[in-house]
């Protein structure tokens, strides 16, 4: 679904942020970056949204070089993918509903269509019951579960996020990582950038970890650190 | 349909939302083609007097009466061949001293101290009638007339004060343009302003459109769209404003019979949609102009080559 090929992101100023990352992500799978602070995770999603130009290397997202993408398709490539980031990014003048139909109409879909699509996907994160209430009026947990329907709600194949309970209590936590679950579960491929131990440690899931804008570990089913480092 | 609500709703929100500076940019509009339509009105009033004028008669030459005073007999009949002549003229006729008195009659028929007045209907002059074949050689034509001092009384010609309406006009027309072009260009500039402020106010909204994939025309439109009507309503006051001026200036010079001050509905017509979409293209560019750094930014860092291969030996 998604694969890098010795990617190396050097930004203006010199830093070298993603360095010769060469990575193979297939369908419906479930990947944790991990990695210190700077370590590159941010950017190499960034990367794979084309919110960054790679410096060397190339990006296949579906098979097709997204590196090589004209500016005017760069609006395709991300509606196939879903984004939830740690700050939610939710608008706060627009309700639960308006905040997640706010995607669907923005891609010119019809009135009727929405609706019905909203309400589904409201359904699924657990909030279909507090449709009408503004982003200040929601828990964190249940702010980050209204962007998680934002991303979803065009069921993209593809889910990126960055620290999504970056801001959540461990409790909280736990319910974000059980929805994501359940979206991966019906095909969805997801990457996660966390520093998260406990849910890492929880999921079992593949575990990428970056060092310095390296890959330095690579494991199916792995925790947040290798044992015996500290 | 839905795409096209959207973002209508999108560019009135931004409209309201920035109200103040809005408003000074649809002024600028409306100050700027203001003037140049005003400019364009006046030009057409003395076009249309003009060509009164010119449909008339340029230059009278009033005879001293022949076989009197030295003045042959047939000196009239032969100046005025002589004037059919000349290449400076396109038409020349006599009127002698019968039309003359009609004439008179037909200016000073209602007045009967005029008529009063004139106790010998033989004491007015005859004249030749010249109309030029161009407004602008009176003075030649002055000139060669001169020679025959003692056969003419006299020269009037309103020649002269349609070549001084004509020049003050042109000057008026380039200041008016000059001015209207300086002020187009700050009335675009305006726009460009307004929309920097809707992006900046909707950068979250514009930031969200991005991460979900909207298309870049579909980000764009609402404030294109911005641009346009705050050109359109400028332009939209400036045609309304001129035609308003125009009535009034044609309703207060009714009594004045020597000008024509009536601009036409039909050139209000014509130059109004011609200034409507002037005003669009102003819009259109300023806002295009507001997006200009926005639009590079949008497709979220391309690939330019040059700095790609500046980075490469790192
Ligand atoms: N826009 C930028 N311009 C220049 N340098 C940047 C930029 N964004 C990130 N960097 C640098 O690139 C490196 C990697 O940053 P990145 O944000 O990818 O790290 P991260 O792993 O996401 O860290 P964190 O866990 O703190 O979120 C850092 O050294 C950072 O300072
Ligand atoms: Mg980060």
């Amino acid at each position: 679904m998604i694969r890098l090929e010795d990617v190396t992101k050097v930004y203006e100023g010199g830093t070298v942020a993603v360095r010769d990352v060469s990575l193979d992500i297939p369908k419906g799978e479930f990947v944790f970056l991990v990695g210190p602070s700077g370590s590159g995770k941010s950017t190499l999603i960034r990367l794979m949204l084309r919110e960054e130009a790679v410096t060397r290397g190339t990006i296949y997202v579906a098979g097709k070089d997204i590196t090589a993408l004209p500016a005017w398709k760069v609006p395709y490539l991300r509606r196939s993918i879903g984004t939830v980031f740690q700050d939610f990014k939710l608008l706060p003048n627009k309700t639960v509903f308006e905040n997640v139909a706010f995607a669907l109409e923005v891609l010119g879909r019809p009135r009727s269509v929405i609706g019905p699509q909203v309400e589904q996907v409201l359904e699924l994160v657990g909030l279909a019951d507090k449709a009408e209430r503004y982003p200040r009026q929601l828990s964190g947990g249940e702010q980050q579960r209204v962007s998680i329907a934002r991303a979803f709600v065009n069921r993209p194949p593809i889910m990126l996020c960055d620290e999504p309970t970056g801001n959540l209590d461990p409790a909280t936590s736990v319910g974000i990582m059980k929805l994501l679950d359940r979206i991966n579960r019906t095909g969805t491929t997801i990457v996660m950038a966390t520093h998260d131990h406990a849910i890492v440690d929880a999921m079992q899931r593949r575990v990428v970890q970056l060092s310095n804008g390296v890959v330095i570990r690579d494991e199916v089913a792995g925790r947040y650190e290798t044992v015996g480092e500290q | 349909m839905s795409r096209v609500a959207f973002m209508l709703r999108e560019a009135l929100v931004n409209l309201r939302r920035n109200i103040l500076v809005v408003t000074g940019a649809v002024l600028a509009v409306f100050i700027s083609l203001g003037l140049a339509f005003s400019a364009l009105a006046v030009n057409e009033l003395v076009r249309i007097n003009t060509i009164a004028w010119q449909q008339g008669v340029h230059l009278i030459v009033w005879l001293n009466d022949a076989g009197r005073d030295g003045v042959p007999a047939d000196a009239h009949e032969n100046l005025l061949n002589e004037v059919l002549t000349w290449e400076e003229v396109a038409n020349a006729y006599y009127v002698d001293k019968t039309a003359a008195y009609e004439e008179f009659l037909d200016l000073f028929g209602d007045n009967p101290e005029m008529v009063e007045a004139l106790q010998n209907p033989s004491a007015l002059p005859t004249s030749i009638r010249i109309e030029l074949a161009d407004i602008e050689l009176y003075q030649q034509v002055e000139f060669r007339l001169q020679q025959y001092p003692q056969l003419i009384q006299r020269i009037s010609s309103a020649a002269q004060e349609i070549e001084q309406i004509s020049a003050v006009s042109r000057v008026l027309n380039l200041l008016g343009i000059g001015l209207s072009i300086v002020l187009g260009v700050s009335a675009m500039i305006l726009i460009a302003n307004t929309i920097r402020l809707a992006i900046y106010a909707r950068r979250d909204e514009v930031s969200i459109m991005k991460l979900v994939g909207a298309s870049n025309w579909f980000i764009r439109v609402p404030f294109l769209l911005e641009g346009l009507i705050e050109g359109l309503v400028g332009a939209a006051l400036a045609v309304f404003a001129v035609w308003v001026a125009g009535r009034n200036l044609a309703g207060a010079a009714e009594g004045i019979q020597l000008v024509n001050l009536q601009v036409p509905n039909a050139f209000f017509l014509r130059w109004g949609v011609v200034f409507l979409l002037f005003g669009a293209a102003a819009g259109v560019l300023g806002s295009l102009l507001g997006l200009s750094r926005y639009l590079r930014e949008a497709d979220g860092g391309g690939r330019p080559a040059g700095v790609r291969r500046a980075l490469e030996p790192v």
